[in-house]
């Protein structure tokens, strides 16, 4: 678990007028999912495209299996399949006809894989590929990049276009994928998938890395969120005096949502008795949440 | 270095704009030379080349007929007055004569040797010069018409003719010398118009001939105060004989040979005709003649005449199957395909993101682009040994090297078109590998490709295959603007070699920015 399989140390590429990506430092071991997470622009696809060996970078490491990624990409690509961001398939007539000629690229012979990624994905590739839908156009892409069960997956936004039925499909495949030991990077602008699949996720913003976070430990957590409703304002009020570490106050409703520790939670009921409760509900904290509030306290520092 | 999949890959990608432009550029090629060797354009040339040569024999026969005009007169005149001179001088042509043989035989005596001809002649001129200046008075009185000058020239011919032959006396002897005179002039003329030696000579024996006959013609007619009408009547019908005569030895019928021989006539009694017309109206004689002697191309302005002559000369086929069809039209679908297919080969895929499949494979960037130049070679190379065949065969079904074409010029055209796309298709690679953009790559590799061939169409209509009277010599500036100058089709067409450095060029055109293409393409970002 410990060998490195992309590492990306201080990777640069200044596209001029703040854009571009800056300082980006990860690593991802072998066996993990990590994750990305952003708006668009913020240099999610340009650091893949960097891991991928499509752009040179200005400065900074990226290795992949101990590999330069630019230098010996080819090499690389032995152990490498890939979702491109954007879905344009070659000048050719239908998905099986694309699909054999990237078996025939990649020196695939056994097909199986293949056709048992096309029964789970539903996928008709016969189907002419200029004619394709959003959905099947991207079915056919993550066919072409998993068919040939390599040990590093790099996916570039691949649940684009999936209905979310298909979406769990997908999700479940790359499950799989990771429970046979396969090394993941993907990127999403969903937090929920992320948090289903990946081991870490790191949230880009305007090229830069703000914060990398560990979905087990914030799975774990033993900081809670509780939302109080008073019946009365005067509770409401008095509860207000009282120290604890308020996130959040709606004073229409009599509201408040408090952070807390799992062991100061008794002492949290012995106050509560005082008030008149009207409820009370934890509040899942997930990783939309913490993500959010970093980036708002990320902003303050930086003043943007 | 090579992706077989890739290469079937980009096949497939392209076949259908790879047959399309093959089949219609063929078709175009077959009809083209087909029924370019079924019209025989080359007719109206040679049809006015036949105008031009015509109104060379034209001008020729003019010339003979006002000559022999010329010589009739001064024939008649000379025998009037030799007539007059023999009767009233024979005396002192007797006593001329025999001074000369005198100042000869004392010559011999003096030098030990025979005096050689320009001795004699020397001899001859000195006494000539002491007779007139003894009996100059005595002769403008008996012949007040008489030009001294020509006069001495005569005389001294008289001598010298006497020296030939010293039978002859009196009239005879006179005339003798006549001839001599019509001989010298003859060759000294025909010499100073850059005749040969040999022509020279047999124009001047001719001239003398025809004196003679003259003499005897005179003597049917007898003596007159104008012999205007017969001169003309003279030449109108020795022109009808000879002509006649010829027609007849060649082979003509008797209706053929008189047709011509009319034709001849009336061309020589509108020359004389208009000879006497200019003279009457008191022309010199050397003006009058430069007016008789006009053909059809003297009466049309002389730029016109040039244009027509040069229309006679162009080769239709050189300029339509070479000029056109293989510099412009023929190359217009070829480049079509090329600029398509070249965007598509890189730079399409690389804007679209399609080259991410090929790339997150185990394929190499120099794999990509070496395959995918070797796909445009091979899709090039295979176009036009199509078109060559079709050519080489449309050539054999019109007459194989009796046309105007023959197969090793026709073989050295599609060469030549062959290096021209092989150099545009380098172009447009090395665009379609250096942009990502496809309106980048179609905008620079597609828009000067184009532009290039506009600029050939354009300084067409200023380069010398088109006649001068089309010509725009300004526009000929078009085609230093266009790579497709340096296919020279008229080189080939001459025969001469310089096509052959220009080919090189076109080459290493093709093999600069193929390379440079493969180059780039390594090293540069891509968008995938």
């Amino acid at each position: 678990m410990e060998e490195e399989i992309i590492e990306v140390k201080d990777l640069t590429k200044d596209y001029g007028e703040g854009k571009g990506i800056f300082d980006i430092s990860f690593s991802v071991k072998k066996g993990e999912t990590f994750g990305f997470v952003g708006t668009n622009g913020s240099g999610k696809t340009t650091t893949i495209r960097h891991i991928m060996g499509f752009l040179k970078s200005r400065s900074g490491i990226v290795k992949v299996l101990g590999m330069d990624a630019w230098n010996d990409s080819c090499e690389i690509k032995k152990f490498v399949e890939y979702i491109p961001g954007e879905i344009a398939f070659p000048d050719l007539r239908d998905g099986i006809t694309f699909l054999k000629n990237q078996a025939e690229l990649l020196g695939l012979k056994n097909m199986d894989k293949a056709d048992y990624l096309i029964k789970r994905l539903q996928l008709d590739p016969s189907a002419n590929l200029k004619r394709m839908s959003k959905g099947m156009k991207q079915k056919t892409a993550i066919v072409a990049a998993l068919m040939a069960d390599k040990d590093i997956l790099i996916l570039d936004e691949p649940s684009t276009g999936l209905d979310p039925l298909m979406r769990e499909t997908f999700l479940n495949l790359i499950l799989e994928e990771k429970k046979a030991g396969r090394t993941i990077l993907m990127s999403s602008q969903m937090f929920d998938e992320l948090e289903l699949t990946c081991d870490r996720v790191a949230l880009i913003f305007n090229g830069r890395i703000v914060d990398i976070a560990d979905i087990n430990s914030l799975k774990n957590s033993d900081v809670k969120y509780y939302k109080i409703e008073f019946t009365n304002n005067l509770d409401f009020e008095k509860f207000k005096k009282l120290k604890y570490d308020i996130t959040r106050i709606q004073e229409k409703y009599n509201q408040v949502t408090i952070k807390i520790l799992d062991k100061d939670i008794n002492k949290l009921f012995k106050d509560l008795k005082k008030f008149e409760v009207k409820f009370i509900s934890e509040v899942k904290h997930n990783l939309e949440k913490y993500f959010k509030e970093v980036l708002s306290k990320y902003k303050e520092g930086k003043n943007v | 270095m090579f992706s077989k999949a890739l290469f079937k890959q980009t096949m497939k990608a392209n076949w259908i704009k790879w047959v399309a432009v093959t089949v219609a550029t063929c078709v175009m090629l077959a009809i083209v030379i087909i029924v370019l060797g079924n019209l025989g354009i080359n007719d109206i040339r040679d049809s006015l080349k036949d105008v031009f040569t015509q109104a060379d024999q034209e001008a020729y026969l003019k010339d003979n007929s006002v000559d022999l005009y010329e010589l009739y007169l001064t024939t008649a005149e000379t025998n009037d007055q030799m007539d007059t001179f023999s009767s009233v001088g024979s005396t002192f042509i007797n006593n001329l004569v025999s001074d000369f043989d005198a100042a000869l035989t004392n010559y011999e005596t003096e030098n030990g040797a025979e005096p050689n001809k320009s001795t004699i002649k020397q001899i001859a001129q000195e006494k000539v010069d002491a007779f007139i200046v003894q009996y100059g008075g005595m002769i403008e009185m008996f012949m007040p018409d008489v030009n001294v000058e020509d006069l001495k020239i005569l005389l001294v011919n008289v001598l010298l003719a006497h020296n030939e032959n010293a039978d002859l006396t009196g009239k005879d002897l006179l005339m003798e010398g006549y001839y001599l005179t019509v001989y010298d002039n003859a060759y000294s003329v025909a010499v100073e118009e850059g005749k040969t030696e040999e022509e020279a000579l047999s124009e001047a024996v001719e001239a003398k001939a025809q004196a003679k006959l003259m003499v005897v013609n005179l003597g049917e007619v007898g003596k007159q105060t104008d012999y205007k009408n017969y001169a003309k009547s003279y030449v109108n019908n020795s022109m009808y004989t000879m002509v006649h005569d010829s027609q007849i030895e060649e082979g003509a019928t008797e209706d053929e040979a008189k047709q011509y021989a009319v034709s001849v006539k009336v061309i020589s009694n509108t020359a004389i005709s208009t000879y006497q017309l200019w003279l009457a109206e008191g022309e010199t004689a050397e003006d009058a003649k430069i007016e008789a002697t006009k053909s059809i191309s003297d009466q049309i302005p002389e730029k016109v005449a040039v244009a027509l002559e040069e229309l006679g000369d162009m080769d239709m086929y050189g300029l339509i199957i070479g000029s056109i069809f293989y510099r412009i039209a023929g190359l217009l679908l070829p480049m079509v395909f090329v600029i398509m297919v070249a965007n598509g080969l890189l730079a399409g895929q690389v804007d679209s993101g399609s080259m991410a499949y090929v790339l997150s494979t185990p394929t190499k960037r120099r794999s990509v682009t070496v395959t995918q130049m070797a796909y445009m070679l091979f899709a090039l190379l295979s176009m036009f040994a199509i078109v060559t065949a079709v050519s080489v065969l449309s050539v054999w079904i019109v007459g194989g090297n009796n046309f105007a074409i023959n197969f090793a010029e026709i073989l050295l055209f599609n060469l030549g078109a062959f290096l021209t796309m092989f150099a545009f298709a380098g172009f447009c690679f090395m665009c379609s590998a250096i942009f990502n953009r496809t309106k980048y790559s179609l905008s620079i590799g597609g828009g000067l490709t184009i532009f290039m061939l506009v600029c050939t169409i354009l300084g067409l209509f200023g380069s010398n295959v088109v006649p001068s009277a089309m010509r725009i010599d300004a526009m000929n500036f078009f085609n230093y603007l266009s790579i497709i100058t340096f296919f020279d089709t008229t080189s080939i067409l001459a025969g001469t070699l310089s096509y052959l450095w220009k080919f090189g060029i076109l080459l290493g055109i093709g093999v600069i920015t193929f390379i440079i293409g493969i180059f780039t393409f390594d090293k540069k970002d891509l968008p995938l």
